[in-house]
């Protein structure tokens, strides 16, 4: 296999990773986000219960995606939380009081932890946010080092993106709690979901049209060909599916499956954001071909952890089948 | 103070942190797979009745591992850049290795582990226990595989400043990770055998007679069984190890002896039970010392030669604040190796006059006293370990290869690296408080012995 390949692999790997962990721990991290929303105890009760098993396996998505940038990027790795070291310790905060607490909630039952693990998904969204827009506004580099400054980050796209992302995982989350059989929804959970999901769509909209202004490249991405003409397409296909997401809110129809349609616009931008950046892996400057690691690591990778990824996959479908929807007993 | 220094304290102090975590998760995970199996074998009831009372606190470990080892591997990329982008090559392959296969396995069947009992078949569900243990334990292989090539750069060679693989099966198995990883398991079990055992020995001294007592002395038993084995392999492994850093890091055994000059040929050289450095470091102030103990330690042999700190630039040793920690590092540990080992012994002296039956055993208030102590030594023992190998690694990341104040981030400030130091260990000292309070109530709330069998 060529260089040019490999790196074209694992490219595609990560993203994939990365999609799986937003579209699987997204709902996830909503649905803690909203345990912070005052409402009755026994909801509240079902939303921690609604966690149960799977959210470890969902969260190894993340772990995963990371680790193989570090090992098929290690520019990537070392440069990007080199620049983005606040950001990266919020979501790292976030990650780990998210953990400890749930469980330390399961084991004693007191609503501190109830309360932290709230704060933790919040803590690890804003995280979240802040790295993506650091990431996409673009990192300054100098001979293949870091050299900006510790507040590159804080601009308007990432404030933004930021706000987008925290209302968009709300949506996630809310239909994903609407999604389960036991949960009943409240007179007002529809207009509650709908001023969510405009909030989320006007900043990502917002975001994305100052992009251009901090990085020139996505300039070109919007008026060159081929890539605008895929954009274009990928930003009609949102737009059909947040019409069919805005219609089955309004007439109050198929509201359980609303959760399929708020991961397909995720998964859907998600791609359009990788459209807009490729080849670049630290946007404008490093492509994936200059940041990849030698030929035989990414090949020694590619056979140690290429044959595993199906297996973690297969395994997360069997634990959800084992769990099916409500969460376990204890 | 310097990034560099706190980005230094800063991964210490979390290293140190996380360690005594997955070492509990290993070793509990063991002696949860022992009892499944018995129980499954002999369906005596009473394995079944272990395997749940110490899951409980099994979970609370493994979440605490899990959450204290992510800002580890981030501060890779925050703190450590130019080490994580010149070395990536290696570590960023063998971290993705133990992520994707180790922890995703782990993580996943733990969901079994925890939530199956009635939904999976019980063999499925002792697989499931046995995957979490192989899991974790495959997790300690890739990082002390990725730390022993730390020790002992293999199967690479530099491009560019960068350090490129060369050989995988080399650089993988290097001369020191079979052999680390072993003493890093036998950590994991013997401390942890220790702590149950303590728990155990605590609740029988303040327990009255009763089926919760006979649990504990069930426990206490188990662990004595386990543990005569793994004591004295570990001290076994320990010199093992020790032969390793004694070949291919002078610099280091130098040092975690304070042994100053090399010793000249037909003298043997003497091995230090105390010692200091002098004024001007280049010998010890005083030493108590037994002649030939050093070279019959290291080179198995009366006049072996020990090269001394001496014989290195200062630039190119750890230094004497460094020396003097991995000194007396090592001591606590070996000492508390060797504690270990009599403690066992003591215990199956009584174990052979009949002292362990459901009658007697109380009353061996001295004994059980000396297991409750050793709740905490293990991890102690360990932790003085690991600070000897990192500490007396310095002033290299990459032995020889790679410096360590060459390694830290760039533009990083002070005040960035010392709040999140600050917010870090003020978190992980709130979860070993929680900890600490979450596991008293289980083991004081004792087992369940009345719920139905699965």
């Amino acid at each position: 296999m060529t260089p040019t390949l490999l790196a074209q692999i694992w490219f595609a790997i990560i993203c994939l990773e990365a999609a799986l962990y937003v579209v699987l721990d997204g709902g996830n991290l909503g649905i803690g986000m909203l345990s912070l929303v005052p409402q009755p105890e026994h909801e509240r009760e079902t939303i921690m219960r609604a966690f149960g098993p799977m959210w470890d396996a969902n969260e190894t998505w993340l772990l995963i995606a990371a680790a193989t940038t570090y090992g098929a990027f290690p520019m990537v790795y070392s440069i990007a939380l080199n620049a983005l070291y606040i950001p990266a310790f919020v979501f790292g905060v976030g990650l780990v009081l998210r953990v400890a607490s749930y469980e330390f909630y399961c084991s004693s039952g007191q609503r501190l932890w109830r309360f932290l693990f709230g704060v933790a998904s919040l803590l690890a969204v804003v995280g979240q946010g802040f790295l993506l827009g650091g990431f996409i506004s673009g990192i300054s580099i100098a001979n293949g080092h870091f050299a900006g400054g510790p507040l590159d980050w804080a601009t308007p796209v990432t404030a933004l993106f930021t706000l987008g992302i925290v209302f968009g995982y709300l949506v996630l989350g809310y239909t994903r709690l609407i999604n389960f059989a036991s949960y009943e929804l409240s007179p007002n959970a529809l207009l509650q979901l709908s001023s969510a999901t405009v909030i989320a769509a006007c900043a990502l909209i917002a975001g994305a049209l100052l992009l251009p202004h901090a990085n020139y490249l996505y300039f070109d991405r919007w008026t060159v060909l081929p890539s605008a003409y895929i954009l274009y397409v990928i930003a009609a296909c949102i737009a059909i599916v947040c019409a069919a997401f805005a219609y089955n809110v309004l007439t109050k129809t198929h509201v359980r499956e609303l959760y399929y349609l708020s991961m397909a616009i995720f998964a859907l931008g998600f791609v359009g954001m990788i459209v807009g950046v490729y080849p670049y892996i630290l946007p404008p400057n490093v492509t994936i071909f200059e940041a990849a690691s030698s030929p035989a690591t990414q090949v020694f990778m590619l056979w140690g952890i290429g044959p595993i990824l199906p297996i973690v996959l297969v395994y997360n479908y069997y634990i959800r089948r084992i769990f099916r929807q409500d969460g376990p007993e204890y | 103070m310097s990034p560099l220094i706190l980005s230094r304290i800063q991964f210490g102090d979390t290293a140190a942190f996380h360690i005594l975590w997955p070492v509990m998760s290993i070793g509990i995970a063991l002696y949860m797979v022992v009892m499944e199996s018995m129980w499954l074998y002999t369906k005596e009831e009473s394995y079944y009745r272990q395997l749940r009372f110490w899951t409980k606190i099994f979970v609370l470990t493994f979440a605490i591992g899990t959450a204290s080892g992510l800002p580890l591997s981030l501060e890779f990329g925050t703190n450590w850049s130019q080490f994580a982008q010149a070395a990536g090559d290696f570590m960023g392959n063998i971290l993705g290795f133990e992520t994707t296969i180790a922890f995703a396995l782990e993580s996943a069947f733990l969901a079994i582990l925890i939530f199956g009992w009635k939904r999976v078949h019980p063999l499925m569900h002792l697989f499931s226990t046995f995957m979490v243990f192989i899991g974790a334990s495959i997790s300690a292989f890739w990082i002390m595989v990725a730390n022993s090539w730390m020790q002992v750069p293999e199967g690479i060679t530099v491009q560019n400043g960068l350090i490129v693989v060369t050989n995988y099966s080399q650089a993988i198995f290097n001369p020191d990770s079979v052999v680390s990883f072993m003493h890093m398991m036998g950590a994991c079990v013997e401390s942890s055998l220790f702590l149950i055992g303590g728990i155990a020995a605590w609740q029988l001294l303040t327990t009255e007679a009763g089926p919760v007592r006979d649990f504990f002395r069930q426990t206490l038993v188990y662990c004595l069984a386990i543990a005569l084995f793994v004591a004295p392999l570990q001290v076994v492994i320990g010199d093992m190890s020790g032969l390793v850093v004694a070949q291919y890091q002078p610099e280091k055994l130098a040092a975690l002896e304070l042994q100053w000059d090399t010793n000249a040929p037909g003298e043997g050289a003497a091995w230090d039970v105390v010692a200091w450095p002098n004024s001007t470091n280049n010998g010890n102030a005083f030493a108590v010392s037994i002649p030939n103990g050093l070279s019959l330690l290291t080179t198995h042999s009366m006049e072996g030669t020990v090269q001394g700190l001496n014989d290195f630039q200062a630039s190119d040793r750890p230094s004497e604040m460094e020396a003097v920690i991995t000194f007396y590092g090592f001591r606590l540990m070996m000492v508390i190796g060797f504690l270990l080992v009599a403690l066992a012994l003591w215990s199956i002296v009584l174990w052979w006059k009949g002292g362990l039956s459901s009658e007697r055993i109380a009353r061996h208030r001295a004994w059980l006293r000396c297991w409750v102590a050793s709740i905490p030594l293990g991890f102690i023992a360990t932790e003085a370990g690991w600070m000897v190998r990192e500490i007396g690694r310095q002033p290299w990341t990459v032995y020889h290869l790679m410096r360590t104040a060459d390694s830290v981030s760039i533009g990083l400030t002070s005040y960035e690296v010392g709040t999140t130091t600050l917010v870090v260990t003020a978190a992980y000292l709130v979860f070993a408080g929680v900890f600490i309070y979450l596991s008293y109530r289980i083991v004081r709330s004792g087992p369940d012995l009345v719920s139905p069998l699965p």
